[in-house]
C-alpha cells in the first residue's frame, strides 16, 4: 500500500493506493498519525487507487472510523472500485461508515 | 595480576558482559604459551580453562570439558594443527564452537588456509593481550548470543507444535464428522491448513436435537498466534450461546458479534457462515457475517450465495438476517475461507470466486462423489502447498 495527503482547511484527503494486506500495518500506523486534527476536520480515504483489500485491510478502515470517532472527526470512504468495492458490500460497511462513490 | 580476584579488565578498560561460566580450551605444546595464553584470559574474566598438550587428546578435551572456545596453534602436533582443525570442526559436537588459531607465520596464504580449514579467526604471534582478548571475547560473546537465540528458538517451536496440535483438536475429527453425516444423511469433507503453525480459523459441525445439522465455519481476521486465540475464544463463546441459536443462524452470530464486541480490541474481527441443514425440509438455513460466499450445486449447476453481513466484533448491536436455500438430495454446498479465494498463482493472479467456481466445476466432472480432495490437489497445483492465509474448506452433500 501507498498513500499521499492532501490537506485543505476542511479536509485531509488520503489517496491510497496497491494492496492493502497484513503487510500493511506499519505504514496503516503512519497514515492513522493523520488523524490529528481538530475536531470536525473531515478526513477522507480515496481508494480509486486500490485494487485489493483483505481482511486484515477491513480492519484498519475499522481502525480509521474508531480514531475519527473518538477525535470528533468526519470520516468518509470514497472511490471503492471493483473488488473492494464488492468486500464493503459483503460486510454490509455501508451502514457503520460513510462511504461514496 | 594474580590476585585473588583478577579483575574483568585490562588497561584499565571494561570488557563488557562477564564470561565466568565459559569454558575454553588452549591446546599448543609450548608450556611458556599455554601459561601466557591463560593469563590473557584470565584477565578477560574468563576462569574455566583447560589445556591440551598433544593433538591425540584434543578431541577428549573438548568433549569433556564441553568447550565453548578452542584456541589452537597452527605447528600444534607437529605442523598438525591445520589438519586438526578441519577435523574438529567435522565433528558434528563441535560444528558450532568457535576456534580460535594462533600462527607465528603471518602470511595471507597460511590464514587463508586456516580459514578454510574452518577456523573462525586467526591471531598472530606473539600474541597481543588486547588483541586476543577482544578477539576471544567477540567469538564467545557472538556464541552466547546465537546459543540465546537458539534456546528461544526450540522454545518457541515446542510451544507452536503444542498450540498446533491443540488448535487441530478444536475441529471436529474426521471420523466423529463421517458418523454424524452417515447418521443425517449427508457426505461431509473437510481441509484445514494454517499457513503459520496456528492460524485464525475454525469450523465446526454440531447435531441438533432436532436431528438437524448445523456447520459454522469462521475466519478471525490477520494470521499467526493473535488470531489463533481469537479462534479459542470464540470456540469458547460458541459453547455458551443461548439455547435455540444452534437453530436460529441469525441469533448465533447477533449472540456471538455481541460477545465478541466485548472482548476483541478496535481492528480485530471474525467473517463468518453458520448453516442449519434440514433434510425433513429439503433446505438450508443460514446466517452470515461478511464471509466468502458458499457454493451451492444443485441440478441447475454451481452458484455463489449471499454472504453479506456484518462482521463479526467491531459494531455492537449489529443485525444479522436468516436465509432459505433448498437443500434437496444430489445439492451440495461448499463453505471456504479467503485463504482458497485469495489465494494467488506463480503469475500474481488471485484465484477468485469465478476462479473458485471453475475449480468446482471440474472437480466435480472427475469426481462427482467426493469433489473436495479433487478441487484441492487442483488448487495445490496452481497455488502451491505454501500458504500466505490459513485456508479452511467444508463440503456438505445430500446423499
Amino acid at each position: 500500500m501507498e498513500f499521499t495527503v492532501k490537506d485543505s482547511p476542511n479536509a485531509t484527503e488520503l489517496f491510497l493506493s496497491g494492496r492493502m494486506t497484513f503487510a500493511d500495518h506499519d505504514k496503516f500506523r503512519t497514515l492513522i498519525a493523520t488523524f490529528d486534527r481538530p475536531a470536525g476536520h473531515g478526513m477522507v480515504f480515496d481508494l480509486s487507487g486500490v485494487e485489493f483489500v483483505d481482511s486484515s485491510g477491513l480492519g484498519m478502515f475499522i481502525i480509521a472510523r474508531d480514531t475519527a470517532q473518538k477525535k470528533n472527526l468526519e470520516f468518509t470512504i470514497r472511490g471503492a472500485r471493483d473488488e473492494v468495492k464488492r468486500l464493503f458490500t459483503i460486510a454490509k460497511f455501508n451502514k457503520m461508515f460513510n462511504i461514496v462513490d | 595480576m594474580t590476585g585473588a580476584s583478577p579483575p574483568n579488565s585490562l588497561y584499565g578498560i571494561d570488557l563488557g558482559i562477564p564470561l565466568d561460566e565459559r569454558r575454553v580450551v588452549i591446546a599448543d605444546e609450548s608450556a611458556f604459551n599455554r601459561k601466557t595464553l591463560a593469563r590473557f584470559l584470565q584477565w578477560a574474566g574468563i576462569r574455566r580453562v583447560e589445556f591440551a598438550a598433544d593433538a591425540d587428546a584434543v578431541l577428549g578435551t573438548l568433549e569433556r570439558f564441553d568447550a565453548d572456545l578452542l584456541i589452537l596453534d597452527t605447528t600444534f602436533g607437529g605442523h598438525d594443527g591445520i589438519p586438526l582443525c578441519r577435523r574438529i570442526r567435522q565433528d558434528p559436537r563441535f560444528r558450532d564452537m568457535p576456534i580460535v588459531m594462533q600462527s607465528a607465520l603471518n602470511s595471507d596464504h597460511l590464514r587463508t588456509v586456516c580459514f578454510q580449514a574452518g577456523a573462525t579467526d586467526v591471531i598472530s604471534k606473539p600474541v597481543n593481550p588486547g588483541e586476543c582478548i577482544a578477539r576471544v571475547r567477540y567469538h564467545l560473546e557472538r556464541r552466547a548470543l546465537v546459543q540465546e537465540l537458539r534456546s528461544f528458538r526450540e522454545r518457541i517451536e515446542r510451544d507452536l507444535r503444542q498450540a498446533r496440535a491443540m488448535q487441530l483438536a478444536l475441529v471436529p475429527e474426521p471420523a466423529a464428522v463421517a458418523a454424524l453425516a452417515e447418521r443425517r444423511g449427508l457426505a461431509v469433507d473437510a481441509v484445514f491448513r494454517s499457513s503459520d503453525e496456528v492460524g485464525g480459523d475454525f469450523w465446526t459441525i454440531v447435531e441438533l436435537d432436532d436431528g438437524r445439522v448445523g456447520l459454522f465455519a469462521a475466519d478471525l481476521s490477520g494470521h499467526g498466534i493473535a488470531a489463533a486465540i481469537n479462534a479459542f475464544r470464540l470456540h469458547t463463546l460458541l459453547a455458551r450461546v443461548p439455547e435455540g441459536a444452534l437453530a436460529d443462524p441469525a441469533l448465533l452470530l447477533h449472540d456471538l458479534n455481541g460477545r465478541l464486541n466485548e472482548i476483541l480490541p478496535v481492528g480485530q474481527f471474525a467473517t463468518a457462515f453458520y448453516g442449519v441443514f434440514d433434510t425433513a425440509a429439503d433446505q438450508l438455513l443460514y446466517a452470515a457475517a461478511g464471509t466468502t460466499s458458499p457454493i451451492l450445486g444443485n441440478a441447475a449447476g454451481l452458484r455463489a450465495i449471499d454472504s453479506a453481513g456484518p462482521l463479526l466484533g467491531p459494531f455492537a448491536g449489529a443485525e444479522y438476517e436468516n436465509r432459505v436455500e433448498p437443500f434437496r438430495p444430489g445439492d451440495h454446498l461448499l463453505v471456504y475461507s479467503d485463504g482458497v479465494t485469495e489465494a494467488r498463482d506463480a503469475f500474481d493472479r488471485m484465484l477468485g470466486e469465478a476462479g473458485l467456481l471453475d475449480l468446482m466445476a471440474r472437480a466435480l466432472a472427475a469426481a462427482p462423489e467426493r469433489p473436495l480432495h479433487r478441487l484441492m490437489a487442483d488448487f495445490d497445483a496452481d497455488h502451491g502447498q505454501r500458504l500466505r492465509d490459513d485456508l479452511t474448506a467444508i463440503w456438505v452433500a445430500r446423499r
